[in-house]
Formats: C-alpha cells, sequence, structure tokens
C-alpha cells in the first residue's frame, strides 16, 4: 500500500516534469518549424512591405537591439548601485530595517505589471516631456522594468563573495570604496553580466512598456534625435500582426518574425545560464 | 594620492547610494503618479468607482467590478492549473532527480520563464484559440476567444515562476531531515509530503501567491486571446459559463485603444488611470504578501 503510493507520487511528479519539459519542447519546436518555412536571408535584410504582412524584418531586428542596448545603459549603473547599497554600505545591524525595505521593495518593483510602466512613460516621456514617441524612452522604461532582476542577482553574488576575501582586503588596509573597485566588483562582473543577460533577454521581448511611448508599427527607420523618433521593433510587429492574423500570408510572416524573437531571446538566456544557475545553488547553500 | 582615494570613495558611495534614492523615487513616483492622475475619477464617482458593474465612459459611467472579474477569473484558472504542475515539477527536480540531472529541468524551466508574452499570445491565438471551443464545447462558446483561454495561456507562463520558487523552498530544507525520515522507515512521498512539504509550505505558499502576483499584471497575451469585450459582469457568480465568454481584464483595458481615446477627457483618464492604481495596489500586495512569507535571506528569484 505505502509503496504503492510511493510509486503513485514519483509517476505523478515526473509526469508534471515532463509535461513542462514538453511545453518549453513543444513551444521551441512549433516556432522553428513554421518559422523555418519563411527564415532566410531576405526575411532578415529587407525592409517590411505590404502593410508589414509581408517583405523582411530588417527595421524591426535594428530598433530591437537599439532598445536592448539603451536599456542596459540605463539599467547597469542603476542596478550596481542598489546592489552595492543593499551588500556594502547598509551591511550590518543597524542599517537592518533600511535593507529589509530596500529588499522589499526589489521584490515590489519587480512585479510591478509591464503596462503600468507603459502608461507612466506615456505620461511623463510623451506628455509632460513632450517626446511624442521615442526610442529613448522604450529604451529607459525597459531599463527600470529589467532593474529589480538584474539587481538581485547581483545582490546574490555579492552576498556569496567568500568572506576571506573582504578580510584579506582589508587587512591590507584598503579602504571600502577601494575594496568595493578592487574585490566586489570584479568579483561579481559574471553575476553582472548573467544577470543584466536575463533582463536584456526579458527586455528584448516585451510589447506593454513600448506599447504607448515608443514603438510604432510602421514608418521608422533608424531613429534620429530624441523627440519624435519612433521605433519599430520585433515584439510591437508580432503584437499589431497577431490581431490580425486570419491572412495565411500574414501568418508565415508572423511565424519568422517570432522565430527571429524567440532566437534573440533565448540566445540571450542561454549564455546567462551556466552562471546563473551555479551563482544561484551557491546563495542558497551560503 | 591619499587625496585621490578620498575622492574616489566620495564617488563611488554618492553614486550607489544616488543611483539607489534615483531608483527608489522612480518606483514611488509611479504609485503617486497613478494616484493622483486617477484623482477626478475617485471625486466623480466616488466607491462607486470599485463597485459599479457598468463602465460607458460615453456617458461618464465608470465601473470597474466586469474587468476586476475578468482580472480574478483568469487568474484563478490560471492558478488551478500551474500550481499543482509547478509544485509537481519542483517536487520531482528537489525530492526525486539526483542533483546533477536537475539542471536540465531547471534549465528548461528558465527557458520558459524567458518565452515573451507576445509570443504566448501568438501562439494563444494560432493555436490554443481553437483547442479551447472544443475543450468548452459543452458551453457553446462563441469563439475561442474566451476567459478560459487567456486562462490557460497564463498558467504556461507562470508555472515558472511557481516551480522554481518552490524548488528553492523545498531544497532549502536541510537534506538531514530527509536522512531522518527516510531511517524512520518513511517512503520517498510520505518524506516529501510529510516532512519536505511541511516545512517548506509558507515558501510553497509564498511561490503561489508570487505566480499569482505574475498573472494579475500579465497584459500582452492576455489581450491577443480574451476577446476585450466590455461589461461582461456574470449573473451568477460563482458558475462556470463565464468562462466560456470572451471578457476584459484591468490589464487588457489599461493595454488597449481606450488609453489613447481617454487622452483628452480628464474624467475618463481618470478612470483609465484608476484601473491603474487599482490593479498597481492589488498586485504589489499580493507580491509583497508573497515576499513576507519567505524568511529573510532565504528564497531568492
Amino acid at each position: 500500500m505505502r509503496k504503492g503510493l510511493d510509486r503513485a507520487f514519483t509517476a505523478c511528479v515526473a509526469a508534471c516534469a515532463a509535461a513542462v519539459c514538453a511545453l518549453v519542447l513543444g513551444i521551441a519546436g512549433a516556432i522553428v518549424w513554421r518559422g523555418m518555412a519563411v527564415l532566410d536571408w531576405h526575411f532578415v535584410s529587407r525592409l517590411a512591405a505590404g502593410g508589414g504582412g509581408a517583405g523582411g524584418v530588417l527595421y524591426e531586428i535594428l530598433g530591437t537591439v537599439i532598445l536592448v542596448v539603451t536599456a542596459l545603459g540605463i539599467c547597469a549603473p542603476l542596478a550596481v548601485g542598489v546592489a552595492l547599497t543593499e551588500t556594502v554600505y547598509l551591511e550590518g545591524r543597524e542599517h537592518r530595517r533600511t535593507r529589509r525595505w530596500l529588499f522589499s521593495g526589489l521584490y515590489a518593483a519587480n512585479s510591478i505589471p509591464s503596462v503600468l510602466l507603459g502608461i507612466a512613460g506615456l505620461i511623463v516621456f510623451s506628455r509632460w516631456l513632450g517626446w511624442g514617441k521615442s526610442w529613448l524612452a522604450g529604451g529607459i522604461l525597459l531599463g527600470l522594468m529589467i532593474l529589480p532582476t538584474v539587481s538581485v542577482a547581483l545582490i546574490e553574488r555579492l552576498r556569496s563573495l567568500p568572506r576571506k576575501y573582504l578580510e584579506a582586503a582589508a587587512g591590507l588596509g584598503l579602504s571600502r570604496s577601494q575594496v568595493i573597485w578592487s574585490v566586489h566588483l570584479p568579483q561579481s562582473l559574471s553575476g553582472l553580466v548573467s544577470g543584466l543577460l536575463l533582463g536584456l533577454a526579458r527586455a528584448a521581448g516585451e510589447t506593454a512598456p513600448i506599447l504607448f511611448a515608443a514603438a510604432v508599427f510602421s514608418g521608422a527607420g533608424i531613429p534620429v534625435g530624441i523627440r519624435d523618433s519612433p521605433v519599430v521593433a520585433l515584439p510591437y510587429h508580432i503584437f499589431v500582426l497577431a490581431q490580425d492574423s486570419l491572412d495565411p500570408a500574414v501568418q508565415d510572416h508572423l511565424w519568422g518574425a517570432a522565430a527571429i524573437l524567440l532566437g534573440m531571446v533565448f540566445a540571450l538566456s542561454l549564455l546567462a545560464l551556466p552562471v546563473r544557475l551555479r551563482i544561484h545553488e551557491e546563495a542558497k547553500s551560503a | 594620492m591619499r587625496n585621490t582615494g578620498r575622492r574616489r570613495l566620495e564617488l563611488t558611495r554618492v553614486a550607489s547610494l544616488g543611483f539607489t534614492a534615483i531608483a527608489a523615487l522612480v518606483f514611488l513616483g509611479m504609485l503617486v503618479l497613478f494616484g493622483v492622475q486617477s484623482l477626478p475619477v475617485w471625486r466623480y464617482a466616488g466607491l462607486g468607482y470599485v463597485t459599479g458593474t457598468r463602465w460607458f465612459f460615453r456617458v461618464h459611467e465608470f465601473g470597474i467590478l466586469p474587468m476586476a472579474y475578468g482580472t480574478l477569473a483568469v487568474s484563478a484558472v490560471a492558478l488551478v492549473v500551474a500550481v499543482p504542475l509547478g509544485v509537481g515539477t519542483a517536487f520531482f527536480t528537489a525530492e526525486v532527480l539526483p542533483h546533477r540531472s536537475r539542471r536540465v529541468v531547471k534549465a528548461a524551466v528558465e527557458l520558459l520563464a524567458g518565452v515573451p508574452s507576445v509570443i504566448f499570445g501568438l501562439l494563444g491565438i494560432l493555436l490554443l484559440r481553437d483547442f479551447v471551443v472544443k475543450l468548452l464545447a459543452h458551453w457553446e462558446p462563441l469563439s475561442g476567444d474566451t476567459l478560459m483561454t487567456g486562462g490557460l495561456l497564463l498558467a504556461v507562463m507562470i508555472v515558472p515562476t511557481v516551480m522554481t520558487l518552490a524548488d528553492d523552498a523545498l531544497s532549502g530544507v536541510p537534506a538531514d531531515h530527509r536522512l531522518a525520515a527516510r531511517s524512520l522507515g518513511l517512503t520517498r512521498a510520505e518524506t516529501a509530503l510529510k516532512v519536505a512539504a511541511r516545512q517548506a509550505f509558507p515558501g510553497l505558499v509564498s511561490a503561489a501567491l508570487l505566480g499569482l502576483g505574475r498573472a494579475l499584471g500579465e497584459t500582452i497575451a492576455v489581450f491577443l486571446v480574451i476577446g476585450r469585450q466590455d461589461n461582461q459582469w456574470p449573473e451568477r457568480l460563482l458558475s462556470f459559463q463565464p468562462l466560456a465568454n470572451a471578457g476584459q481584464t484591468l490589464t487588457t483595458k489599461l493595454g488597449g485603444s481606450e488609453t489613447f481615446i481617454a487622452y483628452g477627457d480628464p474624467l475618463h483618464w481618470g478612470a483609465i488611470m484608476g484601473l491603474g492604481l487599482v490593479l498597481f495596489a492589488v498586485v504589489t500586495g499580493v507580491s509583497l504578501a508573497g515576499a513576507r512569507l519567505v524568511t529573510w535571506g532565504g528564497n531568492r528569484a
């Protein structure tokens, strides 16, 4: 009886895991399979045509790259600042409450629905600053969106630094900032890079933050200047076309665009994955 | 020499604390922004805004209950599917699989977490809709755009969150406890359910709550498959029928064209921003509750 229950339990949880793995393979498989039919050099090197449902997606790819690189520039310094504040400047018992607030704040910020960022961007950048739709607004919003993820990844890494490194640095008489520049930052670089890659993977695929303040469906090339310089981007392209997907030609185009987007996102996450899993386990066992 | 060291000390410190302050101000500012911008509708409709079941902006009638219902309905479907699936997978990786092969499953889950929501939406349109029509045939849906479609899609999207956090919670239980349980003659299932799961229970609840937080706030994927029909306030709240109908959630309303239409009319705009404020408050509350459950320094994902 108990043996039977044990077997049933194992079978049950194994089935769950198998279902999840099948989902991943199924999703990736479906998109690669259907996308392969349209993916070729022309698709990535030509401009969209025929109302967006034909031609290639060159500008959409470039626009996504522009947004992601801008997000990187916005997010990286802020994340380093937040992580150093949390682990170095708020070290010790007397700051426990502040540190808790900060950490809860990161959780809360991470949970903010991305569409709210998009609407806040509409008010602040489009309305107050008069930017209209701008690539910079999109980059800033995406950078803010991934800030909590990247900060937490870096904090995990900083927390798992071997104590003896810090003690040795302190023993050499280095000041706190010297310790930061010579131990904390170089030693946690892998955490920063993998956290950023993961964040950027998320930023590349997000639609909601760029919905109102940054992206247009057509009529934008490489943006020049800030005011009224929208971008076209892959996720937004898919989002708009998907609402009009009955036409089979548009469907092919959609699968192709989805395959490229998924390829970009998976490439970024796969680069980050090995380091991330290792750091996460270390941080847990530390 | 000493002098430059000093200066860099100041710079590093000032930059770190300054950037943290900027980040904090941005997110607090957002909350204030939604609060202030939604003031007109609170003055106009008062509590009727959150208890009203009709939304007709042309006659300035603003009640958010149908959308709140939509949000709760899709999230409930998502949780009912995703929590067993995610927690089950976590049991498999934390209690059954040997340490080395865990990473394969965790890598797969991590990849699933990375799939952009617009791609889930696309798959929902092209593949899930037809399936849902067949699944719900008994309730005769008008099309594949139903609350059920949105909920099922959300379920797939929050499985990674639930699984990762549940796995963290379970693997946080010391191995000694498992050994002790096994040596007392408990089977693996009993060890997992009676020892590990009991100890990790707050963590498991937290995983479900943080998954719920994600489900409540997800926009794009749900937007594409839910039909976006206003004023779908069901006659009987607990019946299954409304799940086979199209609907609207707080997020799909916010992401839709009405946000642009509302732009010129302060009251209408306030009503839209009010949706944002309610969503903001609920999601933050749920996520903070989830975060509070796991002890400081424990689960962080």
